[in-house]
Protein backbone atom coordinates (compact mmCIF):
# COMPACT_ATOMS: atom_id res chain seq x y z
CA UNK A 1 0.00 0.00 0.00
CA UNK A 2 2.75 2.43 0.95
CA UNK A 3 4.70 1.51 -2.18
CA UNK A 4 1.74 2.36 -4.44
CA UNK A 5 1.29 5.98 -3.51
CA UNK A 6 4.17 8.32 -4.06
CA UNK A 7 5.17 11.88 -3.45
CA UNK A 8 2.58 14.62 -2.94
CA UNK A 9 2.25 16.98 -5.89
CA UNK A 10 0.37 20.21 -6.40
CA UNK A 11 -1.77 21.52 -9.25
CA UNK A 12 0.52 22.99 -11.89
CA UNK A 13 3.62 20.93 -10.99
CA UNK A 14 5.51 19.66 -13.99
CA UNK A 15 5.85 15.90 -13.58
CA UNK A 16 7.44 14.32 -16.66
CA UNK A 17 7.66 14.41 -20.44
CA UNK A 18 5.24 12.71 -22.80
CA UNK A 19 8.09 10.49 -24.09
CA UNK A 20 8.28 8.57 -20.83
CA UNK A 21 4.68 8.49 -19.61
CA UNK A 22 1.10 8.81 -20.71
CA UNK A 23 -1.34 11.15 -19.04
CA UNK A 24 -3.64 9.43 -16.56
CA UNK A 25 -6.26 10.78 -14.20
CA UNK A 26 -5.41 14.12 -12.62
CA UNK A 27 -2.71 14.94 -15.20
CA UNK A 28 -2.85 17.13 -18.31
CA UNK A 29 -0.51 17.56 -21.26
CA UNK A 30 0.93 20.85 -22.51
CA UNK A 31 3.86 21.49 -24.88
CA UNK A 32 5.10 17.91 -24.54
CA UNK A 33 5.12 17.94 -20.73
CA UNK A 34 2.82 16.36 -18.18
CA UNK A 35 1.47 18.69 -15.50
CA UNK A 36 -0.56 17.76 -12.43
CA UNK A 37 -4.05 19.24 -12.45
CA UNK A 38 -5.04 18.35 -8.89
CA UNK A 39 -3.38 18.21 -5.48
CA UNK A 40 -2.66 14.62 -4.50
CA UNK A 41 -0.22 11.74 -4.48
CA UNK A 42 1.71 10.84 -7.60
CA UNK A 43 1.19 7.32 -8.87
CA UNK A 44 2.41 5.32 -11.85
CA UNK A 45 0.15 2.75 -13.42
CA UNK A 46 1.30 -0.06 -15.66
CA UNK A 47 0.54 0.33 -19.37
CA UNK A 48 -2.85 -0.96 -20.43
CA UNK A 49 -1.74 -2.31 -23.81
CA UNK A 50 1.39 -4.29 -24.60
CA UNK A 51 4.34 -2.07 -25.39
CA UNK A 52 2.49 1.04 -24.29
CA UNK A 53 3.82 3.70 -21.98
CA UNK A 54 3.04 3.59 -18.25
CA UNK A 55 0.39 6.04 -17.18
CA UNK A 56 1.15 8.78 -14.67
CA UNK A 57 -1.79 9.66 -12.40
CA UNK A 58 -2.38 11.86 -9.42
CA UNK A 59 -4.63 10.31 -6.79
CA UNK A 60 -6.74 13.02 -5.24
CA UNK A 61 -9.10 12.42 -2.36
CA UNK A 62 -12.15 14.02 -3.90
CA UNK A 63 -12.94 11.57 -6.67
CA UNK A 64 -15.05 12.86 -9.51
CA UNK A 65 -18.71 12.36 -8.69
CA UNK A 66 -20.20 9.09 -9.87
CA UNK A 67 -22.68 9.58 -12.71
CA UNK A 68 -24.91 6.87 -14.25
CA UNK A 69 -23.89 5.72 -17.73
CA UNK A 70 -25.86 3.63 -20.24
CA UNK A 71 -25.56 0.00 -19.21
CA UNK A 72 -25.29 0.60 -15.46
CA UNK A 73 -27.67 -1.26 -13.16
CA UNK A 74 -29.11 1.30 -10.78
CA UNK A 75 -31.35 1.25 -7.74
CA UNK A 76 -34.20 3.73 -7.95
CA UNK A 77 -37.16 4.81 -5.86
CA UNK A 78 -40.41 5.44 -7.71
CA UNK A 79 -41.68 8.95 -7.10
CA UNK A 80 -44.66 9.23 -9.44
CA UNK A 81 -46.57 6.79 -11.65
CA UNK A 82 -48.29 8.15 -14.75
CA UNK A 83 -50.19 6.35 -17.49
CA UNK A 84 -47.28 5.93 -19.88
CA UNK A 85 -44.27 6.29 -17.61
CA UNK A 86 -43.06 5.94 -14.06
CA UNK A 87 -40.78 8.65 -12.68
CA UNK A 88 -38.04 7.64 -10.30
CA UNK A 89 -35.08 8.99 -8.35
CA UNK A 90 -31.77 7.20 -8.94
CA UNK A 91 -30.21 6.55 -5.54
CA UNK A 92 -27.40 4.04 -6.18
CA UNK A 93 -25.27 3.05 -9.14
CA UNK A 94 -24.20 -0.56 -8.82
CA UNK A 95 -23.13 -0.97 -5.21
CA UNK A 96 -22.28 2.66 -4.62
CA UNK A 97 -24.72 5.21 -3.19
CA UNK A 98 -24.86 8.59 -4.87
CA UNK A 99 -24.46 11.85 -3.02
CA UNK A 100 -26.95 13.63 -5.31
CA UNK A 101 -30.10 12.06 -6.70
CA UNK A 102 -30.67 11.94 -10.43
CA UNK A 103 -34.06 11.73 -12.08
CA UNK A 104 -34.97 8.74 -14.22
CA UNK A 105 -38.05 7.61 -16.09
CA UNK A 106 -39.25 4.10 -16.93
CA UNK A 107 -41.35 4.35 -20.06
CA UNK A 108 -44.20 2.01 -20.82
CA UNK A 109 -42.29 0.21 -23.58
CA UNK A 110 -39.30 -0.40 -21.30
CA UNK A 111 -41.08 -2.10 -18.42
CA UNK A 112 -40.93 -5.65 -19.79
CA UNK A 113 -39.78 -7.51 -22.87
CA UNK A 114 -43.08 -9.00 -23.97
CA UNK A 115 -46.44 -7.40 -24.82
CA UNK A 116 -45.00 -3.95 -24.35
CA UNK A 117 -48.08 -2.13 -25.67
CA UNK A 118 -50.45 -3.71 -23.12
CA UNK A 119 -48.58 -2.59 -20.00
CA UNK A 120 -50.59 -0.93 -17.21
CA UNK A 121 -48.08 1.18 -15.31
CA UNK A 122 -50.02 1.13 -12.07
CA UNK A 123 -49.91 -2.68 -12.05
CA UNK A 124 -46.14 -2.65 -12.35
CA UNK A 125 -44.95 0.07 -9.98
CA UNK A 126 -46.34 2.16 -7.17
CA UNK A 127 -44.88 5.31 -5.60
CA UNK A 128 -42.36 4.40 -2.92
CA UNK A 129 -41.22 1.11 -4.47
CA UNK A 130 -37.52 0.36 -4.70
CA UNK A 131 -36.74 -0.89 -8.20
CA UNK A 132 -33.63 -2.29 -9.86
CA UNK A 133 -33.36 -0.91 -13.37
CA UNK A 134 -30.82 -0.55 -16.12
CA UNK A 135 -29.88 2.78 -17.67
CA UNK A 136 -30.80 2.68 -21.35
CA UNK A 137 -29.68 6.14 -22.39
CA UNK A 138 -28.89 9.61 -21.08
CA UNK A 139 -32.47 10.52 -21.94
CA UNK A 140 -33.72 14.05 -22.32
CA UNK A 141 -32.96 17.20 -20.36
CA UNK A 142 -35.03 16.09 -17.40
CA UNK A 143 -34.30 12.43 -16.74
CA UNK A 144 -32.39 9.31 -17.66
CA UNK A 145 -34.26 6.59 -19.53
CA UNK A 146 -34.43 3.37 -17.52
CA UNK A 147 -35.56 -0.12 -18.38
CA UNK A 148 -36.75 -3.11 -16.32
CA UNK A 149 -37.15 -5.43 -19.32
CA UNK A 150 -35.12 -8.28 -17.88
CA UNK A 151 -35.86 -11.04 -15.39
CA UNK A 152 -33.54 -9.71 -12.76
CA UNK A 153 -34.85 -6.13 -13.02
CA UNK A 154 -37.99 -4.81 -11.39
CA UNK A 155 -39.41 -4.18 -7.95
CA UNK A 156 -37.19 -5.48 -5.15
CA UNK A 157 -38.91 -3.88 -2.17
CA UNK A 158 -42.45 -2.60 -1.79
CA UNK A 159 -44.73 -1.83 1.11
CA UNK A 160 -48.31 -2.99 1.07
CA UNK A 161 -51.04 -0.40 0.70
CA UNK A 162 -53.17 -2.00 3.43
CA UNK A 163 -50.76 -2.54 6.31
CA UNK A 164 -47.65 -0.66 5.22
CA UNK A 165 -45.35 -3.64 5.85
CA UNK A 166 -42.81 -4.95 3.32
CA UNK A 167 -44.39 -7.42 0.93
CA UNK A 168 -43.18 -10.85 -0.10
CA UNK A 169 -42.87 -11.65 -3.84
CA UNK A 170 -45.18 -14.46 -4.97
CA UNK A 171 -44.55 -14.62 -8.68
CA UNK A 172 -43.44 -12.61 -11.67
CA UNK A 173 -46.27 -10.13 -11.35
CA UNK A 174 -47.49 -10.28 -7.78
CA UNK A 175 -46.44 -9.59 -4.21
CA UNK A 176 -48.29 -10.48 -1.04
CA UNK A 177 -48.63 -8.65 2.22
CA UNK A 178 -47.67 -10.96 5.11
CA UNK A 179 -50.15 -9.41 7.53
CA UNK A 180 -53.34 -8.99 5.53
CA UNK A 181 -52.63 -11.71 2.89
CA UNK A 182 -53.76 -9.36 0.13
CA UNK A 183 -51.86 -9.63 -3.16
CA UNK A 184 -50.82 -6.62 -5.15
CA UNK A 185 -49.58 -6.49 -8.71
CA UNK A 186 -45.99 -5.45 -9.38
CA UNK A 187 -43.29 -6.20 -11.96
CA UNK A 188 -41.14 -8.27 -9.62
CA UNK A 189 -37.39 -8.69 -10.00
CA UNK A 190 -36.18 -12.27 -9.92
CA UNK A 191 -33.07 -12.16 -7.77
CA UNK A 192 -30.62 -15.07 -7.57
CA UNK A 193 -31.10 -17.35 -4.61
CA UNK A 194 -34.55 -16.01 -3.87
CA UNK A 195 -37.17 -18.73 -3.83
CA UNK A 196 -40.19 -17.29 -5.57
CA UNK A 197 -43.38 -19.27 -5.00
CA UNK A 198 -44.98 -19.81 -8.41
CA UNK A 199 -48.64 -18.87 -8.41
CA UNK A 200 -51.12 -21.48 -9.73
CA UNK B 1 1.47 61.52 4.76
CA UNK B 2 4.70 59.65 4.28
CA UNK B 3 4.37 56.12 3.00
CA UNK B 4 8.02 55.22 2.71
CA UNK B 5 10.33 56.60 5.40
CA UNK B 6 13.84 57.82 4.57
CA UNK B 7 15.20 54.55 5.97
CA UNK B 8 13.07 52.68 3.47
CA UNK B 9 10.38 51.39 5.84
CA UNK B 10 6.66 51.50 5.15
CA UNK B 11 3.89 52.46 7.55
CA UNK B 12 3.75 48.95 9.02
CA UNK B 13 7.52 48.48 9.14
CA UNK B 14 7.88 46.40 5.99
CA UNK B 15 10.39 46.90 3.22
CA UNK B 16 8.99 47.98 -0.15
CA UNK B 17 9.42 44.51 -1.68
CA UNK B 18 8.15 42.62 1.35
CA UNK B 19 4.89 40.70 1.52
CA UNK B 20 2.70 40.58 4.60
CA UNK B 21 2.58 37.42 6.65
CA UNK B 22 0.59 34.72 4.87
CA UNK B 23 -1.44 32.02 6.57
CA UNK B 24 -3.45 29.31 4.79
CA UNK B 25 -6.01 27.04 6.40
CA UNK B 26 -7.66 24.27 4.40
CA UNK B 27 -10.92 22.33 4.80
CA UNK B 28 -12.35 24.73 7.33
CA UNK B 29 -16.00 23.99 6.40
CA UNK B 30 -17.48 20.51 6.44
CA UNK B 31 -20.50 21.31 4.27
CA UNK B 32 -18.50 22.57 1.28
CA UNK B 33 -16.64 20.30 -1.14
CA UNK B 34 -13.56 22.45 -0.62
CA UNK B 35 -12.91 25.43 1.59
CA UNK B 36 -10.00 27.60 2.66
CA UNK B 37 -9.17 30.67 4.69
CA UNK B 38 -6.39 32.83 3.28
CA UNK B 39 -4.83 35.52 5.42
CA UNK B 40 -2.49 38.18 4.10
CA UNK B 41 -1.54 40.31 7.09
CA UNK B 42 -4.84 41.52 8.53
CA UNK B 43 -6.87 40.71 5.43
CA UNK B 44 -8.74 37.47 5.99
CA UNK B 45 -10.90 35.82 3.35
CA UNK B 46 -12.95 32.62 3.45
CA UNK B 47 -13.70 30.71 0.25
CA UNK B 48 -16.08 27.77 -0.18
CA UNK B 49 -16.39 25.66 -3.33
CA UNK B 50 -19.36 23.49 -4.24
CA UNK B 51 -19.16 21.24 -7.22
CA UNK B 52 -18.88 20.17 -9.89
CA UNK B 53 -22.61 19.49 -9.91
CA UNK B 54 -25.54 19.76 -12.32
CA UNK B 55 -26.30 23.31 -13.50
CA UNK B 56 -29.09 24.95 -11.56
CA UNK B 57 -30.28 27.23 -14.37
CA UNK B 58 -30.75 25.28 -17.60
CA UNK B 59 -30.22 28.44 -19.64
CA UNK B 60 -26.61 28.66 -18.37
CA UNK B 61 -25.76 25.12 -19.44
CA UNK B 62 -22.64 24.85 -21.61
CA UNK B 63 -22.29 21.70 -23.70
CA UNK B 64 -18.51 21.59 -23.80
CA UNK B 65 -17.34 23.16 -20.55
CA UNK B 66 -18.23 23.72 -16.92
CA UNK B 67 -19.92 26.94 -15.80
CA UNK B 68 -18.13 28.78 -12.98
CA UNK B 69 -20.39 30.81 -10.69
CA UNK B 70 -18.71 33.16 -8.24
CA UNK B 71 -20.11 35.32 -5.48
CA UNK B 72 -18.01 37.81 -3.55
CA UNK B 73 -19.37 39.43 -0.41
CA UNK B 74 -17.96 41.36 2.52
CA UNK B 75 -19.09 40.65 6.04
CA UNK B 76 -20.62 43.61 7.83
CA UNK B 77 -17.85 43.46 10.45
CA UNK B 78 -15.01 43.27 7.93
CA UNK B 79 -14.17 46.95 7.64
CA UNK B 80 -13.39 49.48 10.33
CA UNK B 81 -16.94 50.78 10.25
CA UNK B 82 -19.56 48.07 10.58
CA UNK B 83 -21.68 48.49 7.50
CA UNK B 84 -24.23 46.06 6.14
CA UNK B 85 -23.53 45.82 2.41
CA UNK B 86 -26.12 44.22 0.19
CA UNK B 87 -24.95 41.46 -2.12
CA UNK B 88 -26.02 43.41 -5.16
CA UNK B 89 -23.88 46.46 -4.64
CA UNK B 90 -21.71 47.55 -7.54
CA UNK B 91 -18.31 46.74 -6.06
CA UNK B 92 -19.30 43.21 -5.05
CA UNK B 93 -20.78 42.51 -8.48
CA UNK B 94 -17.66 43.77 -10.21
CA UNK B 95 -15.33 41.79 -7.99
CA UNK B 96 -17.46 38.66 -8.40
CA UNK B 97 -17.06 39.00 -12.15
CA UNK B 98 -13.31 39.63 -11.92
CA UNK B 99 -12.76 36.61 -9.67
CA UNK B 100 -14.97 34.45 -11.87
CA UNK B 101 -13.03 35.37 -15.01
CA UNK B 102 -9.73 34.65 -13.27
CA UNK B 103 -10.85 31.27 -11.97
CA UNK B 104 -12.36 30.28 -15.29
CA UNK B 105 -8.94 30.53 -16.87
CA UNK B 106 -7.34 28.47 -14.14
CA UNK B 107 -9.86 25.64 -14.04
CA UNK B 108 -9.77 22.92 -16.71
CA UNK B 109 -13.44 23.53 -17.51
CA UNK B 110 -13.43 21.37 -20.63
CA UNK B 111 -13.08 18.28 -18.44
CA UNK B 112 -16.47 18.81 -16.84
CA UNK B 113 -19.04 19.61 -19.53
CA UNK B 114 -22.63 20.40 -18.61
CA UNK B 115 -21.78 20.99 -14.97
CA UNK B 116 -21.42 23.96 -12.64
CA UNK B 117 -18.87 24.92 -10.00
CA UNK B 118 -19.97 27.40 -7.30
CA UNK B 119 -17.35 29.52 -5.58
CA UNK B 120 -18.41 31.69 -2.64
CA UNK B 121 -15.92 34.16 -1.25
CA UNK B 122 -16.56 36.03 1.97
CA UNK B 123 -14.25 38.73 3.30
CA UNK B 124 -13.98 38.38 7.07
CA UNK B 125 -11.47 41.14 7.65
CA UNK B 126 -10.49 43.76 5.07
CA UNK B 127 -7.15 45.52 5.18
CA UNK B 128 -6.28 46.10 1.54
CA UNK B 129 -5.79 43.54 -1.21
CA UNK B 130 -9.15 41.83 -0.68
CA UNK B 131 -9.65 40.83 -4.31
CA UNK B 132 -6.19 39.26 -4.41
CA UNK B 133 -6.74 37.41 -1.15
CA UNK B 134 -10.12 36.31 -2.52
CA UNK B 135 -8.54 34.81 -5.62
CA UNK B 136 -5.89 33.04 -3.55
CA UNK B 137 -8.47 31.67 -1.14
CA UNK B 138 -10.63 30.49 -4.05
CA UNK B 139 -7.69 28.69 -5.70
CA UNK B 140 -6.88 26.94 -2.40
CA UNK B 141 -10.50 25.93 -1.95
CA UNK B 142 -10.67 24.60 -5.52
CA UNK B 143 -7.52 22.56 -4.95
CA UNK B 144 -8.94 21.20 -1.70
CA UNK B 145 -12.14 20.22 -3.53
CA UNK B 146 -10.18 18.29 -6.14
CA UNK B 147 -11.27 20.46 -9.07
CA UNK B 148 -8.63 20.13 -11.83
CA UNK B 149 -6.60 23.30 -12.29
CA UNK B 150 -4.07 24.34 -14.91
CA UNK B 151 -1.79 25.92 -12.36
CA UNK B 152 -1.76 27.31 -8.82
CA UNK B 153 -2.75 30.85 -9.72
CA UNK B 154 -1.68 33.40 -7.12
CA UNK B 155 -2.56 37.05 -6.91
CA UNK B 156 -1.14 40.15 -5.24
CA UNK B 157 -1.62 43.91 -5.44
CA UNK B 158 1.27 46.30 -5.99
CA UNK B 159 1.44 50.08 -6.03
CA UNK B 160 3.74 53.04 -6.40
CA UNK B 161 4.03 55.67 -3.66
CA UNK B 162 6.75 58.15 -2.78
CA UNK B 163 8.68 57.13 -5.89
CA UNK B 164 8.99 53.49 -4.84
CA UNK B 165 7.17 50.43 -6.15
CA UNK B 166 5.46 48.78 -3.17
CA UNK B 167 4.29 45.19 -2.92
CA UNK B 168 1.12 44.02 -1.16
CA UNK B 169 -0.57 47.26 -0.22
CA UNK B 170 -2.55 47.45 2.97
CA UNK B 171 -5.58 49.66 3.45
CA UNK B 172 -3.61 52.76 4.50
CA UNK B 173 -1.36 52.58 1.43
CA UNK B 174 -4.30 51.73 -0.82
CA UNK B 175 -6.12 54.90 0.17
CA UNK B 176 -2.96 56.92 -0.36
CA UNK B 177 -4.06 58.03 -3.81
CA UNK B 178 -1.45 56.07 -5.73
CA UNK B 179 -2.07 53.39 -8.35
CA UNK B 180 -3.30 49.98 -7.26
CA UNK B 181 -2.31 47.20 -9.64
CA UNK B 182 -3.89 43.81 -8.94
CA UNK B 183 -2.15 40.97 -10.76
CA UNK B 184 -2.82 37.25 -10.91
CA UNK B 185 -0.16 34.97 -12.35
CA UNK B 186 0.02 31.28 -13.30
CA UNK B 187 3.64 30.79 -12.19
CA UNK B 188 4.55 27.49 -13.80
CA UNK B 189 3.00 28.45 -17.09
CA UNK B 190 4.40 31.98 -16.76
CA UNK B 191 1.10 33.55 -17.83
CA UNK B 192 -0.69 36.57 -16.45
CA UNK B 193 -4.32 35.77 -15.74
CA UNK B 194 -5.51 39.09 -14.33
CA UNK B 195 -4.13 42.61 -14.65
CA UNK B 196 -6.32 45.33 -13.18
CA UNK B 197 -5.28 48.80 -12.23
CA UNK B 198 -6.96 51.96 -11.08
CA UNK B 199 -5.47 55.45 -11.16
CA UNK B 200 -2.68 56.30 -13.61
CA UNK B 201 0.93 55.32 -14.01
CA UNK B 202 3.64 56.13 -16.60
CA UNK B 203 4.53 53.14 -18.75
CA UNK B 204 8.12 52.57 -17.54
CA UNK B 205 7.09 52.77 -13.91
CA UNK B 206 4.25 50.40 -14.76
CA UNK B 207 6.76 47.82 -15.98
CA UNK B 208 8.67 47.98 -12.70
CA UNK B 209 5.49 47.65 -10.62
CA UNK B 210 4.24 44.78 -12.81
CA UNK B 211 7.52 42.86 -12.44
CA UNK B 212 7.38 43.36 -8.67
CA UNK B 213 3.83 42.04 -8.62
CA UNK B 214 4.83 38.98 -10.67
CA UNK B 215 7.61 38.16 -8.22
CA UNK B 216 5.14 38.53 -5.38
CA UNK B 217 2.72 36.14 -7.11
CA UNK B 218 5.44 33.55 -7.55
CA UNK B 219 6.30 33.69 -3.86
CA UNK B 220 2.66 33.43 -2.79
CA UNK B 221 2.11 30.49 -5.13
CA UNK B 222 5.05 28.75 -3.48
CA UNK B 223 3.57 29.34 -0.02
CA UNK B 224 0.18 28.04 -1.17
CA UNK B 225 1.85 24.99 -2.68
CA UNK B 226 3.62 24.20 0.60
CA UNK B 227 0.37 24.54 2.53
CA UNK B 228 -1.48 22.22 0.11
CA UNK B 229 1.26 19.57 0.17
CA UNK B 230 1.44 19.70 3.97
CA UNK B 231 -2.33 19.27 4.18
CA UNK B 232 -2.28 16.36 1.71
CA UNK B 233 0.48 14.62 3.65
CA UNK B 234 -1.48 14.99 6.88
CA UNK B 235 -4.61 13.57 5.25
CA UNK B 236 -2.68 10.67 3.72
CA UNK B 237 -1.18 9.79 7.09
CA UNK B 238 -4.55 10.07 8.81
CA UNK B 239 -6.05 7.66 6.28
CA UNK B 240 -3.19 5.20 6.61
CA UNK B 241 -2.21 5.57 2.98
CA UNK B 242 1.39 6.29 3.89
CA UNK B 243 3.30 5.58 7.06
CA UNK B 244 4.74 8.54 8.93
CA UNK B 245 8.24 9.09 7.59
CA UNK B 246 11.25 9.74 9.80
Amino acid sequence: MAADVGTPVCAGDRLATTDAYEAGEGVYVRDGFLFASVVGLRRVEQPAAQGGKPALCVATRGSQPLVPKPGDVVTVKISRVAQTAAHALIMCVGRQALSTEFKGVIRQQDVRATEIDRVVMYDCFRPGDIVRAEVVSLGDARSYHLSTAKNELGVVYARSAAAGVPMVPTGWVSMQCPETQTTEKRKVARLEGLAVAEDK
Amino acid sequence: MEYVSPEGLRVDGRRPRELRRINCQLDVLSSADGSAIFEMGNTKVLAAVFGPHAVTKRSDLKEDAAVVVCEYSMAAFSTGERRRRGKGDRRSTELSMVIRNTLEQAILTELMPRSQIDVYVQVLQADGGTRCAAINAAVLALSAAGVPLRDLVASVAAGHLDGTPLLDLNFAEDSGGGPDLAVALAPRLGQLVLVQMDSRLPVDTFQAVLDLARDGCRTISGVMREALLEHTKRLAVARGMVTTSS
